[in-house]
């Protein structure tokens, strides 16, 4: 005779972690765990070409970043790297996006090219602006001439501010698109009801611009400048194939030059200690955008 | 016997489980994978990655040693060996380059060959230079793949328009001609070097340091190029002139790694750059060069035009030090950098007579096959007589070397576009010295 027992169901709370239990799993094993093994890494001293100085030596390495002129250097080109970074995107996004939300005749195919550059990796992006503004042959200076700017070839990478500007140029141009898809979609929940009922309020364009759609937007602004901050900060490959850092020190940011402590010299305790501080310094701003855009903002997106 | 549908997903669970853990587990083990079929493990990066595959066959064919050769993107070659080794999966046998060979020594990746067969021959039939190169804290690690020392390339056509018939020997002859091809129009700027920054070595800083018989360290490796020696500054200060007064040092070569210089020079648009010997064997190249046939070599300019030295590099075979088939690997090394039975480097005149590379060995000097193939691209006599003249950097023998080397890179750069004088220049590359110094003590 055989015994029937009944199985009691697993609870709602049970259910949810068992379903979510080999996600957790390999978020864990693939991200939690290299990130905390990360940190305690720029706890040591440990450098791959002295093995036998190997040794934990607490928040040395943190506190020797105040005095590492590399660090302040990369440090200070990188903020300026991410204002400007970040001040072009959201004008040109947002220009953007404004006009992609009109219903015009070839909004398709123009939308499909605004988001082309997103598809571009970093590397093949850095090659294709270093082709355009090669001195030799580049296309900007074929159009230059032809347009009677510039009498002869100029080497536009060569100075500091130049080397600057153009880098962040190439950045923007590779992730523009993802601010205009997230402001576009902002852009399409506004009721247009709320648009009629200001124009009968005699609100002109700009003001409808002012009071309707920045409000509606300010959930979607939030979320771009959360990222491209992010981005902006960890901006390497493009700057790296573009310029290599140079000239001198001009657009060494911190994550290149993270990357070089890590992979060139292989400091990997110092080169943890930098990452850290890189992503202390965007969750700080990260936590400043919230704190200062979240609450102004009355609608849901 | 029937299954539900339960037992099935259990089963396809346990078999997956089964198979996935043992790979998790060597993914995540720290231990060296054993070859298994007792073969060599051979590491370098992807230099003529198809010739070093036929010169490999046909050792095994010789000793019956399998060779299993990876090569490795050259450009990410030092950061995957030192993964490598960092995680238990290093080679048993792998190029080295001098840049690396002291903290590659540090990090207890190779062991020193001193005392295994024909190590000491080797040694003395090799240029100085090279057998300094490869020796660390007086032992020895490597047997050599190639050399190459720097030496002023020019295009002799260019400088004939202009009314020279030899090459400059000073560095201000070297500016008074090249203002001369700019002010008859024959190019906007004569001179070009590859200055934008990079992981590699910048041989031509280098180079025109020593050819005036300066050094940037002494040989307790202490900085002394803001004291003792004035070389480095007056170089400095000769760059900084040609790139902003004179203008024949071409601005754009803040913006150029060493290919687009070499297409340059290929294609008559620079008369003059400093760079490798074997860099010649493409120049006149006719099917790879328009300047074919115009392009000669000369002893790296001095500051005084009497005095003459230039930088050398070295590239050689190293035995990693955990390797459990140390025997057949060093049979591999000595047959890639040592002498063969007939006490001859077959595959440094290999290497030279299919590509052109310098060799440490000085008795390929005087090879009648040696010197036919150099005298299709260059003079034999200043090519000796650079290889006698080179030394490498004294300071290779330090772990902070390449922070200093990518530290001076940029102290150039500031040089070249006029940002930092050369005083300041060379303070700043002391205190960087003093202060590396400090880190690693």
């Amino acid at each position: 005779m055989s015994v029937l027992t009944e199985r009691r169901p697993l609870g709602d709370t049970a259910k949810a972690w068992a379903l979510n239990a080999p996600a957790i799993t390999v978020i864990t094993l693939l991200v939690a765990y290299p990130i905390g093994y990360s940190f305690y890494v720029s706890l040591q001293r440990n450098n791959l070409k002295r093995p036998k100085a190997k040794r934990f030596i607490g928040l040395d390495n943190y506190k020797a970043l105040f005095s590492d002129d590399a660090f302040l250097s990369a440090l200070k080109v990188s903020a300026v790297f991410v204002v400007v970074v970040l001040g072009l995107t959201v004008v040109l996004a947002l220009i953007l996006a404004l006009v992609l939300n009109e219903r015009f005749r070839g909004r398709g195919l123009l939308l499909s090219l605004a988001l082309l550059p997103w598809a571009m990796p970093g590397v093949v992006n850095g090659l294709m602006w270093r082709t355009i503004f090669d001195a030799k042959t580049g296309a900007l200076n074929g159009l230059m001439l032809q347009l009677g700017l510039i009498d002869s070839y100029q080497a536009w990478l060569t100075s500091s501010t130049g080397a600057f500007l153009f880098t962040a140029l190439a950045q923007v141009w590779n992730t523009l698109p993802f601010s205009v898809i997230i402001l576009l979609a902002g852009l399409s929940t506004i009721p247009s009801e709320l648009y009629d009922a200001a124009t009968v309020d005699r609100a002109g364009a700009f003001r409808r611009f002012t009071q309707v759609t920045v409000p509606w937007l300010l959930h979607p602004l939030l979320i771009v400048l959360i990222l491209e901050t992010m981005n902006a900060f960890r901006a390497f490959d493009t700057i790296y194939v573009l310029t290599g850092g140079g000239p001198g020190d001009a657009t060494t940011t911190i994550a290149l030059l993270d990357v070089q402590t890590v992979l060139t010299f292989t400091d990997f305790g110092l080169g943890s200690a930098y990452a850290w501080v890189i992503t202390a310094i965007t969750l700080i701003i990260s936590v400043g955008y919230i704190g200062l855009l979240y609450r102004k903002g009355n609608f849901e997106v | 016997m029937e299954f539900n549908r339960r037992q099935v997903l259990k089963l396809a669970g346990l078999g997956l489980t089964a198979t996935a853990t043992p790979g998790l587990l060597a993914a995540c083990s720290n231990g060296k994978p054993a070859a298994g079929d007792g073969s060599v493990k051979f590491e370098g990066w992807d230099y003529e990655a198809t010739l070093v595959q036929q010169n490999l066959d046909k050792f095994t064919q010789a000793s019956n040693i399998k060779v299993n050769y990876t090569p490795i993107t050259s450009a990410q070659y030092v950061q995957k060996v030192v993964a490598e080794f960092t995680g238990g999966g290093g080679p048993d046998a792998l190029y080295v380059y001098d840049d690396s060979l002291a903290a590659w020594v540090e990090g207890e990746y190779l062991q020193p060959i001193d005392g295994l067969p024909g190590v000491d021959e080797v040694y003395s039939s090799i240029f100085p230079g090279n057998a300094e190169a490869m020796t660390y804290q007086g032992k020895r690690y490597g047997l050599p793949y190639y050399t190459d020392s720097n030496c002023l390339i020019y295009n002799a056509e260019i400088l004939s328009k202009a009314g020279f018939s030899k090459p400059p020997a000073s560095l201000e002859e070297l500016e008074s001609q090249a203002a001369k091809i700019k002010s008859m129009g024959l190019l906007e700027h004569p001179i070009g070097l590859p200055a934008q920054l990079s992981d590699t070595w910048w041989a031509w800083v280098w180079g025109l340091v020593f050819a005036s018989g300066g050094d940037l360290f002494d040989n307790q490796q202490a900085p002394i190029m803001n004291t003792t020696d004035t070389v480095t500054k007056d170089v400095l200060t000769w760059l900084q002139n040609a790139a902003n007064k004179s203008k024949v040092l071409d601005p754009a070569s803040l913006q150029l790694l060493p290919v687009p210089v070499d297409n340059a020079m290929k294609a008559n648009r620079y008369a003059f750059t400093i760079g490798a010997r074997y860099a010649l064997r493409d120049y006149n190249d006719a099917s790879k060069s328009k300047a074919a046939g115009k392009m000669k070599m000369a002893l790296v300019p001095s500051l005084d035009g009497k005095v003459h030295g230039t930088i050398s590099n070295t590239r050689m075979y190293g035995l990693a030090k955990d390797t459990e088939v140390k025997d057949d690997a060093f049979k591999l090394l000595t047959y890639l950098g040592g002498l063969d039975a007939n006490k001859q480097p077959n595959t440094a005149k290999f290497w030279f007579q299919e590509r052109g590379l310098g060799f440490a060995y000085k008795a390929m000097a005087k090879d009648a096959d040696v010197l036919a193939s150099l005298k299709k691209f260059a003079d034999p006599a200043i090519y000796a007589h650079l290889a006698e003249i080179a030394r490498p950097r004294n300071v290779l023998g330090v772990a902070w070397y390449t922070e200093f080397e990518t530290e001076m890179h940029k102290v150039v750069q500031g040089v070249l576009s006029n940002q930092v004088q050369p005083s300041a220049a060379v303070a700043s590359l002391a205190q960087s010295a003093e202060t590396l110094k400090k880190k690693y003590s």
